[in-house]
């Protein structure tokens, strides 16, 4: 086989791969879990005997929503890689971003309070 | 690519580039677009050098007033404003770039021609309105390059300098980011057969991973001028000290972008120099494997080395210790270019060019510029150096015995490729000698002067300081450096009236450019070329190893390739569109209109901007529907999905930049409502109502794409409701907040928390903007099956909306009660 027919084929696979979207059904039970999961965030928010625990598990509970729709709303268990790695990568840089700056700032604001603002 | 039936006739080629105004104010080719940004960005090197000339005449006494202290820091801001954002990234990424780059893939344009066209046009937007200050009364942005919180504020600026600054600036980081997209989906999406990531040419692998860059590295710098925006136009107080905030804040969310634009300007420097090197060594570039992984790594650590620059800021030892650390881990990839570079031309059949002598001259002057560089790397010595002119120093000789040797190595070499002229060697060489003894006359001083303590943005100094002998110097070095430009001028001058005809192969190079016509046809390839190694077109005349093709070059003989004639079938290329143009003018009645506080000229700016967009839309004959071209794609995705994604990647960057700022001002919040104003009933509500909206969007897409027409009205029409809904709940949350006390002005919280959700708020805007215009095409009857794509690509967009959200309902909401860093 030559390289420019291996070529074309490739495309036409991934081409027919990209499109392998799920149904419907697929969609409503999506859904049904996103409500759950926004209901689960409600109850450790309102829950008192929850508070210790609330930032981890309103982190791992809205982390699970981004994943759910990233995933089979915006397709990304069934795109190919390319697509998958040009939102992964810039998201991990977004979330590196977000936690340096809280760093840096919690440091300069109980070392430095009344020095530097 | 673009598919609009149009073929290219024998006479329509020979009159290109030949043709009359229109056809350039028009323009979608790639690479005429890449001359109009060659130009305006020679005409900006010469304001940008005559800014730095004034700049050195005025340091060339002690305690001299040759210009007044006021221009002295307009010029100063301005010769760094304009030498990195109108003159390096525009010839590095918008003229070289784009000329270069789908003829290294064996692509026919870039996958966005229009997108590509108002890039150029709203370049020169941002740059016409950031020198509208020579027409103020006020002059010309003067709080430096780096624009310091709280320099910039109203209080300490109050004309319209740095009005002119934070509006110029924002559209010009628009006009990079469209541009990184349309890299980015070009060099993923468009490669030739056979062409794959490990035979792309090693400036093309520069420019992929430098689009990346931008994409993650602007968006810090857009929210942190969206900020100065609002505190300079709209009074709040972002970076004021009194209200509790932090200048700080500017200065982490400016080097985010400042220590990357280093590299985003350096990075194709580099792919230029490995494009020269092996051509005039006659040597495939050594190591090109850990060429390219270097590349990537120089990117992902230039990303981590931001804090190096604010060494005196009193980050703390271990924010210290871990950018003091990133940034000489950094040094490792960038050794292994340059010993790549001298392993290639070891042993090589050299001839020294114009070119390849700028290459070496690159080689030198970068390297040294690298090793004082490590210096910063360490916070003590920092401490030393900041603010001196041996930072001064250090910055000049990578950027411009760096970049600026690069982009002459490039200038030298392609030029006969774009214009079919040879350039003059003898004033080339003269050139370059007198650039070589120019600048080191003019940057070496300035380490030992930086070193004795002279502080850079200094207006003057007293005979007394000592400093006066090496300025001098480094003035009168500097009129050298300027000497040798202008012989680059007479050069180009002399090659335009009688320079000598180019072949299409006049250096023996490698890769694909020199397999076409000097310039290069319209199409470029009448046949897209299918690859199979590294350095395509030398594999073409000389053959592998063993072959007849190796010894003709052991003897000195280089084979005659003559490039391809017309093609003998159609081609299919993009039609002119004067769109770009249109819409980039809306950009600068609108920039202008903020600046003179005239609403009226906004609103119809804005006005004409929308429509040109949606006729940029509706002008592409295929909209929406797969192509062919779209088919043919060497990624395993549809050229605009790709597009999308990468600006969504971008956008990750954006939201994230806003989220961290409310965070932290959250916990500073001195008075006034705070996050407890927050209501999460309606908000949950608010919550509920959007992720059903997704859920439609994909109901909407599913029955699209089986063809069903009812069901996708009643879905499309379903989430445009929800979307709706869900922006009238946001705007009865801000009107009850602004009825409670809470203003944008209030405090720091209202700031930030409006700026947050106002922002997504606006996205959702658009998505029901976007929505709307597919449902209605979809009543119109036009959104069938084969449009399925526009619905994807509405959809995508929905959902991204949709997920930030996701985060800010937990992180503002949910966590009110938490307190912020």
């Amino acid at each position: 086989m030559n390289e420019a027919t291996a070529t074309s084929e490739h495309q036409a696979q991934a081409h027919s791969q990209e499109h392998a979207h799920p149904g419907p059904m697929v969609y409503v039970i999506v859904a049904v879990f996103l409500i759950l999961l926004t209901a689960m965030e409600l109850t450790v928010f309102y829950v008192q005997a929850l508070k210790p625990v609330l930032v981890p598990m309103l982190l791992v509970l809205s982390g699970a929503k981004f994943i759910l729709v990233a995933m089979f709303y915006m397709h990304l268990r069934y795109d190919g890689w390319t697509l998958t790695s040009v939102f992964i990568f810039p998201l991990m840089i977004a979330t590196l971003l977000l936690f340096s700056l809280l760093a840096l700032f919690a440091y300069l604001s109980h070392h430095m309070a009344g020095v530097v603002t | 690519m673009a598919a609009h039936p149009k073929p290219m006739s024998a006479p329509q080629v020979r009159s290109y580039l030949q043709g009359p105004a229109w056809e350039w104010l028009t323009t979608v080719d790639h690479k005429r677009v890449a001359v109009l940004y060659g130009a305006a960005a020679v005409l900006f090197l010469i304001v940008g050098g005559i800014e730095a000339m004034l700049i050195r005449i005025q340091l060339f006494t002690p305690d001299n007033h040759f210009i007044s202290a006021e221009i002295y820091n307009q010029m100063f801001t301005m010769h760094g404003t304009t030498m990195i954002f109108l003159v390096a990234m525009p010839l590095l990424l918008g003229c070289y770039a784009n000329f270069v780059i789908p003829l290294h893939i064996g692509a026919r344009d870039v996958a966005f021609p229009r997108l590509n066209a108002l890039s150029f046009w709203a370049f020169l937007s941002g740059a016409i309105l950031l020198h509208a200050g020579w027409l103020m009364h006020s002059g010309l942005p003067n709080a430096g390059w780096f624009a310091y919180a709280n320099l910039t504020d109203r209080q300490f600026t109050p004309g319209l300098n740095m009005d002119v600054w934070v509006v110029g600036m924002l559209i010009l980081g628009a006009s990079s980011v469209l541009g990184a997209v349309n890299f980015f989906v070009t060099i993923v999406t468009m490669r030739a057969p056979g062409m794959t990531y490990m035979r792309m040419q090693m400036f093309v692998w520069s420019m992929l991973i430098t689009a990346i860059l931008i994409l993650i590295a602007f968006p810090p710098l857009t929210v942190g001028i969206i900020f100065l925006l609002m505190d300079r136009f709209f009074g709040t107080h972002f970076y004021q000290v009194l209200a509790g905030a932090t200048p700080i804040l500017w200065q982490h969310l400016f080097w985010l972008f400042g220590h990357p634009e280093v590299y985003i300007v350096a990075l194709p420097a580099f792919g230029i120099v490995s494009e020269v090197i092996p051509t005039f060594a006659r040597k495939p570039l050594f190591g090109y494997p850990m060429m390219a992984y270097s590349i990537i790594l120089i990117a992902f650590l230039s990303y981590g080395v931001w804090g190096h620059h604010m060494f005196a800021t009193g980050m703390g030892p271990v924010a210290d210790a871990a950018f003091a650390v990133t940034s000489m881990l950094i040094a490792i990839p960038t050794g292994i270019k340059i010993f790549s570079w001298i392993a290639t031309i070891w042993g090589g059949s050299l001839r020294f060019t114009t070119s390849f002598l700028f290459a070496l001259g690159f080689l030198l002057e970068f390297t040294f510029g690298g090793l004082s560089g490590i210096m910063h790397a360490s916070a003590p010595i920092d401490l030393q150096q900041t603010d001196s002119y041996f930072v001064v120093a250090h910055f000049h000789f990578t950027l411009f015995g760096g970049v600026v040797m690069a982009l002459l190595a490039g200038f030298y070499y392609w030029w006969p490729k774009v214009t079919g002229t040879m350039l003059n060697e003898k004033l080339g060489k003269l050139h370059f000698w007198l650039t070589i003894i120019g600048f080191n006359g003019t940057f070496l001083p300035m380490h030992l002067v930086g070193i004795w303590g002279m502080p850079r943005r200094t207006y003057t100094y007293g005979a007394e300081m000592g400093w006066t002998t090496l300025n001098e110097i480094e003035t009168v070095f500097a009129l050298i450096l300027g000497l040798a430009f202008a012989v680059m001028f007479i050069d180009v001058f002399w090659t335009i009236f009688a320079g000598e005809k180019a072949p299409s192969d006049p250096w023996d190079g490698r890769s694909l450019e020199w397999s076409l016509a000097s310039p290069p046809p319209a199409y470029n390839f009448a046949t897209i070329p299918t690859v199979r190694s590294r350095d395509a077109f030398w594999v073409v005349k000389y053959g592998r190893a063993g072959s007849r093709g190796i010894a003709m070059l052991a003897q000195g003989r280089s084979p005659q390739v003559e490039p391809e004639g017309p093609p003998t079938e159609p081609i299919h290329m993009p039609a002119q569109s004067i769109f770009p143009l249109i819409l980039a003018l809306g950009i600068t009645v609108a920039g202008l209109g903020l600046l003179v506080d005239y609403p009226r000229a906004m609103i119809t700016a804005l006005i004409v901007m929308v429509l040109s967009a949606i006729g940029m839309g509706f002008e592409y004959p295929t909209f929406g529907e797969e192509t062919e071209e779209a088919h043919s794609t060497s990624a395993d995705a549809d050229v605009r999905k790709v597009g999308l994604w990468a600006f969504i990647g971008s956008e990750c960057v954006f939201f994230a930049s806003l989220i961290a700022t409310y965070m932290v001002y959250k916990a500073r919040n001195v008075a006034g409502p705070g996050a407890d104003i927050l209501e999460i009933p309606l908000t949950s509500f608010s919550t509920f109502v959007l992720l059903m909206s997704s859920l439609l969007m994909v109901l909407a897409l599913a029955a699209v794409q089986r063809g069903d027409k009812m069901w996708t009205r009643v879905w499309l029409l379903g989430t445009v409701s929800f979307g709706l809904i869900f922006l009238g709940g946001q705007v009865y949350e801000f009107t009850h907040f602004y009825h409670e006390g809470l203003a944008l002005q209030t405090n720091l919280f209202g700031q930030t928390f409006y700026t947050l959700v106002g922002f997504h708020g606006a996205h959702v805007a658009i998505g029901v903007i976007w929505l709307s215009v597919l449902t209605i095409a979809a009543f119109m009857g036009k959104l069938g099956k084969s449009r399925a794509l526009s619905v994807e690509l509405g959809g995508l967009y929905w959902h991204f909306v949709d997920v930030v959200w996701v985060v800010i309902f937990t992180l503002v909401y949910l966590m009110q009660q938490v307190k912020g860093a």
